[in-house]
């Protein structure tokens, strides 16, 4: 091969799926730029609207509210979704019994469709009627006067519960791969020096997995932040707004309220937020961690 | 003299001779005229029609090949679910895309689509006589709920094709039951029956709510009965509830004469309160329950009242229908005895509207009058065992003169008198997403009825100040 064919050749590689992003992601989100510095009526571009759809979207409580439920969703749900997807990558990494049926089982939930494990959860929880509010939460008075999702006290916890279900499998099979790949020879050494588990898994899985989970890590935690489906099937944002995370605020901006300025200054925001947090995260695992 | 009378003689001649050839002139023509006839410069033209899936509908869509079969015009018609409809319909008329011909709209969509300015009136196609069946027979279609929601500055834009509307709907057996009768009227000092009033639908709902281990109707309860199941979704119809059949009867509403939010009147307070103190009756899941939960849990017998969706009724009180299928009684909305001169029922006229976008007007009008036709309903009706009309007429058909239902038919009829098309205002949807987490707030507690609705004065005037579309 001559040296400017080899120049190009990994471009050329590239190229494909680079196109496909731009096309995908690039292009919309610089469209989604331009609507939200522009009046857009009932769908229609109109005239440069300046900062005015940023401050509209600050001005508005619920932006804020939104916010602050994502964020207690993911506190909840993301450290349960990896604490246990990795205890229970362990688990199965000590070769226990049933394992060749378990990881099969294990994808179903992740598997399913957001909107269908609603409807699951929705049949479970549901007011007086569901399986499980019927024959245990009211049958044995856990709630009094009240239900799952009626509750702004439960509501939120519940909906993150349905996220663990949902997620932690994803997460207990993605270590699970991740420890199979682990060399053998360094576990042999430091079981040659005398290492107790624990310090096995301190100073020698732990930190050979660290890549791996910062990378699942950060991928669980931006699509934590997105959740939308079960919450839209399981609350509606309610009760009152205690449930009502970005994508569904969003949502009713764009498809039910029509304020499609707002909510693209909203996207953009979002991203924005997301693009630091993930850059700073990216960073400091890479410094701290050598995860990259 | 004489002349004069002469004269006057021979003028009335010819003006009765005018007038009787006009007549003869206009039933010629009515006696002429056909979908047939009328449709034959756009056979083979296929329009699309986007509805909401419901039974009615569902027999609709039975119907729509007997009027390509008559005029060669081929309809595309797509039922999709409630939110779809409004989204995609929305979203087609918004974009100028104009996949579809005609949209279903409900009443509370107008007041966004009119300001967008992408619904076309039909007042031009009416005036074309080619088109205008002449016995469409307008004066039939039901009122108030017809003119509230077609017009807007002197112009139509479509007929009331689907009279949705909200009944009071209640258990018959235990109603009748003797001995909850006599602990009734011990209690409370007059009959038990289906409530005619707010306050007999509140002490209905307090009697009847029971623990698991008491008595029910002679029967030892396995599990807590409820005395009454409403809508308590943030979302949904929930907000258009408490507004229409609460605030509405309280002599309240949210907007006064020139369109100004109102809401955190003296009456809205106490009919929002009235509204959330029912909830301590209300099964503990009432949060959670859409306009279609509601009428599971009357079906499934959880709850001894409600105030629903007459539509979903049908779905439930129908042989095979369930449990409880011929077990309920129903009446129109119950009055405020407070204030009885006010009547309000809540309901959601809705239209077919054309699309401004649609290149095909002529056919797509001829397929709006179709489904309104007297023709048309009258079948509708036969094919659904039933249905809801949104003609006086076809309440007069045998087949909802069937006895099993003629209770709610008669509790139809009796909300239809006052159901109007909402307000029509841009800004329905915000106000709708503002105020629906409020008010159930109220119902769960968390808010008193003032509180939300000062709350909700704020938001809704942040969002609007003269709320209404102007003429």
């Amino acid at each position: 091969m001559r040296p400017l064919e080899n120049r190009w050749y990994p471009y050329a590689l590239l190229a494909p799926a680079f196109l496909v992003l731009v096309v995908v992601s690039l292009v919309p989100f610089l469209f989604a730029m331009y609507l939200s510095f522009h009046q857009i009526n009932f769908g229609r571009i109109g005239d440069f609207a300046g900062w005015s759809n940023y401050s509209r979207l600050m001005e508005n409580e619920r932006t804020w509210n939104s916010l602050w439920v994502a964020a207690k969703f993911i506190l909840i749900a993301f450290p349960l979704q990896f604490i246990l997807g990795l205890g229970g990558a362990l688990l199965l990494n000590k070769r226990v019994w049933g394992r060749s049926v378990i990881l099969p089982l294990l994808f179903i939930p992740t598997m399913m469709a957001p909107i269908v494990v609603g409807l699951v959860w929705k049949v479970m929880f549901a007011g007086s009627w569901g399986l499980l509010s019927y024959n245990i939460v009211e049958r044995f008075g856990f709630l009094q006067g009240t239900s799952v999702f009626s509750s702004p006290d439960f509501a939120l916890l519940a909906l993150a519960l349905v996220d663990v279900w949902q997620w932690t499998p994803f997460m207990m099979l993605a270590f699970f791969a991740g420890l199979q790949a682990l060399p053998v020879s360094p576990y042999r050494a430091a079981a040659v020096d005398g290492a107790t588990p624990m310090q096995m898994f301190f100073r020698l899985t732990l930190p050979l997995m660290a890549p791996l989970m910062v990378v699942i890590g950060m991928l669980r935690f931006i699509d934590a932040f997105k959740v939308f489906d079960t919450i839209y099937t399981l609350t509606a944002g309610g009760p009152g707004i205690s449930t009502e995370v970005p994508s569904l605020l969003a949502y009713r901006m764009s498809f039910e309220q029509w304020r499609i300025g707002e909510s693209a200054a909203f996207a953009v925001l979002v991203w924005i937020g997301f693009f630091v947090l993930c850059s700073l995260f990216y960073h400091l695992a890479k410094k701290k961690l050598n995860a990259f | 003299m004489t002349m004069h009378k002469a004269k006057s003689k021979t003028m009335l001649a010819g003006l009765i001779a005018a007038a009787a050839s006009f007549c003869y002139a206009a039933h010629l023509h009515a006696q002429d005229w056909s979908y047939a006839e009328a449709a034959k410069p756009y056979a083979g033209t296929t329009i699309r029609v986007l509805d909401e899936i419901t039974p009615l509908q569902e027999t609709m869509r039975k119907l729509v090949p007997d009027f390509v079969e008559k005029t060669g015009i081929q309809v595309e018609y797509e039922l999709l679910s409630h939110g779809d409809v409004i989204n995609r319909g929305q979203a087609d008329l918004f974009s100028g895309r104009g996949h579809y011909d005609a949209i279903m709209l409900h009443g509370l969509q107008l007041g966004p689509l009119l300001a967008a300015k992408v619904l076309q009136p039909i007042d031009e196609l009416q005036k074309n006589t080619a088109l205008t069946n002449p016995e469409l027979g307008l004066d039939d279609l039901i009122e108030p709920a017809y003119e509230s929601l077609v017009n807007h500055s002197g112009q139509q834009f479509g007929f009331l094709t689907w009279n949705y509307n909200q009944i009071y709907w209640a258990r018959a057996d235990l109603l009748n039951h003797p001995e909850e009768q006599a602990a009734f009227q011990t209690r409370y000092g007059y009959p038990l029956a289906p409530a005619e009033t707010m306050q007999q639908m509140r002490d209905i709902a307090e009697f009847f709510t029971r623990k698991k281990g008491e008595t029910l109707a002679g029967e030892t309860l396995r599990d807590d009965f409820y005395g009454i199941v409403l809508e308590g979704i943030p979302g949904g119809t929930t907000f258009t509830t408490v507004w229409e059949v609460f605030m509405n009867n309280w002599g309240g509403g949210v907007f006064d004469a020139d369109g100004k939010p109102r809401l955190d009147t003296p009456e809205n307070i106490a009919a929002l309160q009235f509204w959330a103190d029912l909830w301590k009756f209300a099964p503990p899941g009432q949060a959670e329950y859409s306009l279609i939960d509601v009428p599971t849990v009357m079906g499934n017998g959880l709850a001894a009242q409600s105030i629903a969706f007459s539509d979903f009724v049908l779905g439930v009180d129908r042989p095979g229908g369930g449990a409880y299928a011929g077990k309920f009684v129903y009446g129109g909305i119950p009055v405020n005895a407070e204030n009885p001169a006010i009547r309000s029922a809540g309901g959601e006229p809705s239209l077919m509207a054309l699309s401004s976008h649609s290149k095909n007007q002529e056919a797509t009008y001829l397929f709006m009058q179709w489904m309104v036709d007297k023709d048309t309903q009258a079948r509708l009706m036969e094919a659904g065992g039933g249905g809801v009309p949104i003609r006086h007429s076809s309440f007069d058909l045998d087949v909802m003169r069937e006895a099993s239902r003629q209770s709610l038919y008669k509790a139809m009829a009796a909300s239809l008198q006052h159901v109007q098309a909402k307000p029509k205002t841009p800004s329905f949807f915000e106000i709708d997403n503002t105020m629906g987490p409020l008010v159930q707030q109220v119902g769960i507690g968390r808010l008193t009825a003032a509180e939300a609705l000062k709350e909700g004065q704020r938001k809704v005037l942040s969002i609007c100040d003269s709320c209404l579309l102007t003429e």
